[in-house]
Parts: C-alpha cells; sequence; structure tokens
C-alpha cells in the first residue's frame, strides 16, 4: 500500500499534468477575437468605446504594411482625421498595424494569405498587385472608384494598380529615380552636371563624370569616394538595376518594352543584343572602371562615400535626417540613358483583403487615404512624389529645382516596370543575373540563361491577360 | 437479457488504476504528454502536409490547384539548380562539421583545465551563440565587405592584396562557413565540456599509474569515454547544417552564381519567391531523406561502445 504522502504526491504530480495539458490544448484553440482598441506602438489613437461611437461595436481593421517609422507617424494621423469625417461617421474604427521590412513584405502577405489570417488592408508593391489579383488575394474596387476620381492618379499608377484592366487598388505615393550628387564632390571635380533633363547625360558621359569622381587618396587601391552608387539599398533590384537593359533600346523595342506582351516570354526581349550590352556596360562600372563597388557599402551617398547616387527623392528626407544643420549640398540631375532615357515608376498601393470581415470600412478607409486630403498628410511626412496629379500640381516645391526635375521626369519618361503577375519571380532572377554580372560573370550567357529561368518560373501564368 | 454479474466485468478503471505498474505507466504517458503533442502538431502534422502538398501543384496564395502525383519529383531529378545547391550544402557540411568538431574538441579542453579564467573564457566562447544569427551575418557581411571591412583592413594592414569574399565565388561560401563556425562552436564546445566533466577521475588516475602521457590519456581514456557525447554533438549540429539559411539569405542571398545557394535557401525562394510551393515541399521531402539516412550512418558508425 502507498503511503498517504506518496499517494499525495502522486496526485498533485497528475493535477499539474492536467493544467499543463489544458493549457496547451487552450494555446492551440483558434485565436480570440483581437482586443479591442489596444494599440500597438506607432499606432494611432485607440478605437473609442461603443458608447462613444453612437452605439456601434468598434472595429480594428489589420494593415499589413512595410516598416517604416515616418510613414507610421502619417498612418497615425491620416487615421485621426478619417475618424472624423462625416461628421465621425467611422469613429468606431480603428487600424493595427503589422509591419514587416521590405524583403519579408511578400512572404509575409503570402503566409498570412495561406493561414487564413484575418487580415483587412495590404500595403502592396505596385508591380505586385497583379500577382494579388491573379490569385484573388485582393478585391477589385473598379466599381466603388469612378472614372473621375481615378483620373486623379498618375496614370502610371493606374496601369500598376490593375488587372486585365479592372483597377484593384488606390496608390499613396509614386517614385521617379534620377541621379542625385554631392556638389562638394563635383565642384572638386570640376564637373558641372545639367540642370534640366534635356541635357541629361548618355551613359558614357556620365561614365566620364564618375571616372573623375572617384578619388584614392591614399592610393591604397580602394577609393576613398566612389563615383556612383546606381540605387537604394544594397539589393540589385529590378527597380534601378533594370533601367540598364531597358534604356538601351529604342522606344517600342523588345529591348524596352522588356517582355512579350503576353506577360510570359522573355527570350527575344530580355537577351537582346542590346540588353546585353548595356549589361555589359553595367559590369565595366563594377570591374573595368571600377566606379561603383563590387559589393554595395550601406548609406553609401548618404555618408559622403559616393559622389553620384541614382535614388527617388525621397533622398531629400534622408538627407535632410542625417543633416538636419546643413552641410550636404545635394543636387540633381537626369538619370544618364544608352538610347532612351527612362525611369522605372513605383507606386505603393492600398488593397483590401479578400478575407475582410469590415469590407465597409476598409474601403472607407482607403478612399479617404487615397483622397487628397489624405495624400497631402501622407507627403507631408515623408516628402514623396505623390501620385495624385491633382495634389502633384499644387505642391510649390514641384515646379522648383530640384523636385521641379523630379515631377517633369515622372512625367516625360516615367514607365511602369514590367507588368505581369510573375514579377516576383521575374525579379529575383533578374537581382541573381546582376549580381552575378556585377562579380564577373558573361553577361551574354547570364542574360540567356536568365531569360529561360524567368520564362520556367513563371509559365503558370500563360494566358492570363487573354 | 443477461445480467452479466458485477463480478464478472473484470475489474473497474478505478482498480485498473491503482494497480501500481498500471498507474505508474500512466503518469509517465502524462508527463511526455505534453511534449508528444507539441511534436505532432509542430513537427510531425507539417511533414505529413508536406508529404502531401509535394503531389500538388500549390501555392501558398493559390492553393492547391491540381494533383500531380510524383512530377515534383522527376523534375528535382532534372532539376540543375537543385544538384548544385545539393553540392553547395554537402560541401558546406562537410568542410564545417570537422571544423567546427575539432575547434570545439580543442576549446573544450583548453577551458576544461582548472585554472583561473576559464569560467570567464568558456562565457566568451559561448556568447555568439545567444546572439541573433542575424545579427551575426550583418556583422561579418560588414568584416567581409571588400572595400569597406575589416578582414581587408587587416590584410592591408600586413600588406596583403584586398581580397573580395562574398560577390567572389570561390571565396563566398568559405566566408559563410566561417561566419557560422563562429556562430556554433561554442554550443558545441559547451557540450563537450559537459561530457569532459562526466568522466569519472578514477580512470585517468588508473591511466597515469599506469605511466601514461597526456597524449595517451588524451587518446585512450579521453576520446573513448567522450565518444557518447561527441556522437550526440556530430549528429545534432550535422542536421543543423544542413538547415542552414539565415546567413545565406543575409550575406549572398545564395549568390555569386550560386556558390552559396544551399539548399534550403533554394527551398525558400522556390516556395516563396516563385510560388511553387509544391515542389519546395517535394524538395523538403528530399532534404528530410537525406538528413534521415546521413543521421542513420551517423548513429551506426558513432554508437559508443563503452559504458561507465
Amino acid at each position: 500500500m502507498l503511503n498517504p504522502l506518496r499517494r499525495h504526491r502522486t496526485w498533485w504530480i497528475a493535477a499539474a499534468l492536467l493544467v499543463i495539458l489544458s493549457l496547451v490544448l487552450a494555446a492551440c484553440q483558434p485565436a480570440a477575437p483581437a482586443p479591442e482598441a489596444q494599440p500597438a506602438e506607432g499606432q494611432g489613437e485607440a478605437a473609442p468605446a461603443a458608447a462613444e461611437t453612437g452605439g456601434k461595436e468598434p472595429v480594428v481593421l489589420k494593415f499589413l504594411k512595410l516598416n517604416d517609422p515616418v510613414e507610421a507617424i502619417a498612418f497615425a494621423k491620416i487615421e485621426e482625421e478619417f475618424r472624423k469625417i462625416d461628421g465621425g461617421k467611422w469613429s468606431y474604427v480603428s487600424i493595427e498595424y503589422d509591419t514587416v521590412a521590405f524583403r519579408d513584405l511578400f512572404p509575409k502577405i503570402e503566409t498570412s494569405v495561406a493561414a487564413g489570417v484575418e487580415l483587412d488592408l495590404i500595403q502592396a508593391d505596385g508591380p505586385d498587385m497583379k500577382h494579388y489579383a491573379w490569385n484573388k488575394v485582393l478585391i477589385p474596387l473598379d466599381e466603388y472608384f469612378t472614372e473621375e476620381e481615378k483620373a486623379a492618379f498618375a496614370p502610371q499608377s493606374i496601369e500598376e494598380g490593375s488587372y486585365k484592366g479592372v483597377f484593384y487598388g488606390p496608390p499613396f505615393m509614386q517614385s521617379c529615380s534620377l541621379m542625385w550628387y554631392n556638389r562638394d564632390f563635383t565642384d572638386a571635380a570640376g564637373i558641372q552636371p545639367p540642370k534640366n533633363l534635356d541635357d541629361s547625360w548618355t551613359m558614357e558621359e556620365a561614365l566620364d563624370a564618375w571616372q573623375k569622381t572617384t578619388v584614392d587618396n591614399d592610393g591604397d587601391g580602394t577609393p576613398d569616394v566612389w563615383g556612383i552608387r546606381w540605387g537604394q539599398g544594397t539589393w540589385t533590384g529590378d527597380y534601378e538595376h533594370g533601367i540598364f537593359r531597358r534604356s538601351n533600346g529604342e522606344k517600342g523595342s523588345p529591348t524596352y518594352m522588356g517582355m512579350a506582351p503576353d506577360g510570359v516570354t522573355f527570350q527575344g526581349y530580355f537577351d537582346t543584343p542590346e540588353a546585353i550590352e548595356a549589361m555589359q556596360f553595367y559590369q565595366d562600372m563594377h570591374l573595368k572602371y571600377k566606379v561603383t563597388p563590387v559589393e554595395p557599402i550601406p548609406n553609401i551617398f548618404q555618408s559622403k562615400k559616393a559622389a553620384f547616387v541614382v535614388f527617388p527623392d525621397n533622398i531629400i528626407g534622408d538627407i535632410n535626417n542625417q543633416y538636419p544643420d546643413g552641410g550636404f549640398n545635394l543636387e540633381v540631375t537626369g538619370i544618364p540613358y544608352f538610347k532612351t532615357q527612362l525611369c522605372h515608376t513605383g507606386s505603393w498601393h492600398y488593397g483590401i483583403s479578400a478575407n475582410t470581415k469590415h469590407f465597409d470600412e476598409a474601403l472607407a478607409f482607403v478612399k479617404f487615404a487615397s483622397s487628397k486630403e489624405g495624400s497631402r498628410i501622407y507627403y507631408e511626412a515623408l516628402r514623396q512624389l505623390p501620385a495624385r496629379l491633382d495634389l502633384l500640381n499644387e505642391l510649390p516645391e514641384y515646379n522648383e529645382y530640384p523636385q521641379k526635375l523630379v515631377k517633369e521626369g515622372f512625367q516625360k519618361f516615367g514607365i511602369p516596370r514590367i507588368q505581369t503577375p510573375g514579377y516576383t519571380e521575374y525579379q529575383q532572377v533578374f537581382a541573381e543575373v546582376a549580381q552575378n554580372i556585377a562579380s564577373g560573370a558573361d553577361p551574354a550567357e547570364q542574360m540567356k540563361e536568365g531569360a529561360i529561368r524567368i520564362e520556367q518560373a513563371v509559365a503558370k501564368y500563360k494566358g492570363w491577360n487573354e | 437479457m443477461s445480467v452479466v454479474p458485477k463480478s464478472s466485468r473484470g475489474p473497474s478503471w478505478w482498480t485498473y488504476m491503482r494497480r501500481s505498474k498500471t498507474r505508474t505507466y500512466i503518469i509517465s504517458a502524462l508527463f511526455i504528454l505534453p511534449a508528444l503533442i507539441n511534436f505532432a502538431i509542430f513537427r510531425y502534422v507539417p511533414i505529413l502536409w508536406a508529404a502531401r502538398a509535394s503531389t500538388w501543384q500549390y501555392s501558398l496564395l493559390g492553393g492547391y490547384r491540381e494533383w500531380i502525383g510524383m512530377e515534383h519529383y522527376l523534375r528535382a531529378l532534372q532539376d540543375p539548380i537543385l544538384h548544385k545547391s545539393l553540392r553547395v550544402t554537402f560541401t558546406y557540411v562537410l568542410v564545417k562539421m570537422p571544423l567546427e568538431m575539432v575547434l570545439a574538441l580543442a576549446l573544450a579542453l583548453f577551458t576544461n583545465q582548472v585554472r583561473k579564467g576559464m569560467g570567464t573564457m568558456r562565457t566568451i566562447i559561448f556568447t555568439p551563440v545567444v546572439m541573433s544569427m542575424v545579427v551575426v551575418s550583418v556583422i561579418w557581411a560588414l568584416i567581409f565587405n571588400a572595400d569597406s571591412g575589416l578582414l581587408n583592413a587587416f590584410l592591408r594592414m600586413i600588406g596583403l592584396p584586398k581580397q573580395i569574399f562574398l560577390t567572389n565565388p570561390k571565396l563566398a561560401l568559405p566566408s559563410i562557413i566561417t561566419t557560422a563556425i563562429w556562430k556554433d562552436v561554442g554550443f558545441s564546445t559547451i557540450l563537450i565540456v559537459a561530457g569532459l566533466k562526466g568522466i569519472p577521475g578514477q580512470f585517468y588516475e588508473a591511466a597515469i599509474v599506469d605511466g601514461a602521457n597526456r597524449w595517451q590519456l588524451f587518446r585512450h581514456v579521453t576520446l573513448p569515454l567522450l565518444r557518447r557525447t561527441l556522437f550526440f554533438v556530430v549528429v545534432t549540429q550535422t542536421i543543423f547544417s544542413f538547415q542552414v539559411f539565415i546567413p545565406v539569405y543575409s550575406m549572398t542571398r545564395g549568390g555569386p552564381l550560386d556558390a552559396t545557394k544551399v539548399i534550403v535557401y533554394y527551398i525558400y525562394q522556390l516556395g516563396f519567391l516563385f510560388q511553387d510551393m509544391g515542389y519546395a515541399a517535394a524538395v523538403s521531402m528530399i532534404l528530410l531523406v537525406i538528413i534521415l539516412i546521413i543521421s542513420l550512418i551517423q548513429i551506426r558508425f558513432l554508437r559508443s561502445e563503452v559504458e561507465y
């Protein structure tokens, strides 16, 4: 017979195990409804109590977006103003933000959708809109925007935000990369970059300037100042690096188009002799002329280690933040080109998730946030090219240098990146091809193999636009 | 209707429970139940789902489109990038594992000495283990940077030419291996130190009485009695090494020229960037089989025959 003490202990152990088991099972239960009015960091005001909202139960919209502290300030303000419109009709709505880094946004959207996460709003990159539409991740918003409302947005944004002619989401900003420079370095090299787009440098002329501004003061073989950093960040993405190959084609040519109209054919477009020639130049910039580092250096331009940079106009905010007391002579010139000058436009869009259970509230928020008033709030925080033409035309700074050039460039030669549901697959292969070429791989071989790989990866979308 | 006498129904569940042996089994089962549930939900069920997904045209956004049977596995046989990523992964494991084991053993023997400061030394060696792999990768990427990196500054200081590490197909993988060893060696070291401390002192005393020198002590006492620990470290670290992902994702993105495209990174690309989760699941199943086979081989050859 067990002694009473041991029996007691056994029961205690069994009880403890049952508690643990219950906790494990409880943890496996579906998530409880989202707590109401519990804003996370960077979130707007908490949702008001039901009593303050005319008896309506508070609604929390879940918004999956990029992690950007400045943008968080803008959205907090937009949300605050949204709750005031229409006599406080939407005062019961608040937003809960789930923010991720740029490179994680696409996979996060995928996993959230696959896991059936209750998601209302998505921040979608322009080139990915067709992919989301093809997969029915977004609700089409065509019928909720009149032709007049759509006409207020830049045509490039309408193209990026549409799938087979159906509008899926309004934009909240645009971009067009030009070539910015540190005037201290160009002055020291005796160079005066053109200040109007008609006189923009060709790639050869720009190369001369990059060579003159690449300076190795101590003669150790590593420049103290590099001539150029082509692109934001450290990746070889299509937004900026894809400009090379398209720029070496005449308007309307396969090289310029970059992809066949069917959206899945790349051989004969991606790997043309002109595209290969452009990528040979791209390699030479890194390895022959050594005007740009093979391994990108973070913030190379902002830290005064490069004379020129190809960047959208948010570089102005970057420099102002890093040099609040001045001390950086930032100026801009046209983006260099081979045969055709171009910049890739890049709008970010609001998308309403097909999983939403609060469509009316999500739509109301999207309409307000993309309105002139909402876009103005966003612009005032981020100072990046608005996607609304009515707002853009009202901003006096876009009539003056340097932003005047950004506006002109966007309107004159800004084109969307290739429009296909397979953009992510394309961009992944392109980035690898560009990195390999910069590292010394044969451009012709890389471009031809790349075209085949892209076609294999996007074959599943065949017939998407028929 | 016949009535079964109560006595002939067999023992009640309560009587059954009260039997000492049965109770012990049930209590034991309750102890391992949470772990079993955890394994079932977070390990085995996903493996089964991955096996199922590998027979479908499946993407995260598009869902299950068409059942295609073994088509993904046949595609894997002809996929040159998969074959290259397997070569890269095996190279990574075959270079990293021996280097890490030798280094860990040396560090463990060194820090196991009864000397002042050895505790601090062990802490220093273990510190990288508790650091985030993402942070470690970012720091090492900066160290390896061709133009502004610490390593090249050092090479220049001692009169050697600058090296391009992360964008040179010949040096990119060794750079990743260096980073991974720096991060992981502390974990192996601590386990081996624990194994060393578990060896009873009388074996050494007996060997010393028999006239053994330091090498003989190590060769004939330490190594055989450490075999069980080494077996554990080798098997677990091999499995972890086959699953390397973060340094590749953070430092090279599989490049240049696929020189660092390890298999898990390739699976990530297929599933999350190429919208081909079905094929990614098939490649994952192939990786699972490879790891299982290698682990079984290791278990067969490294099993300790010494008990103490």
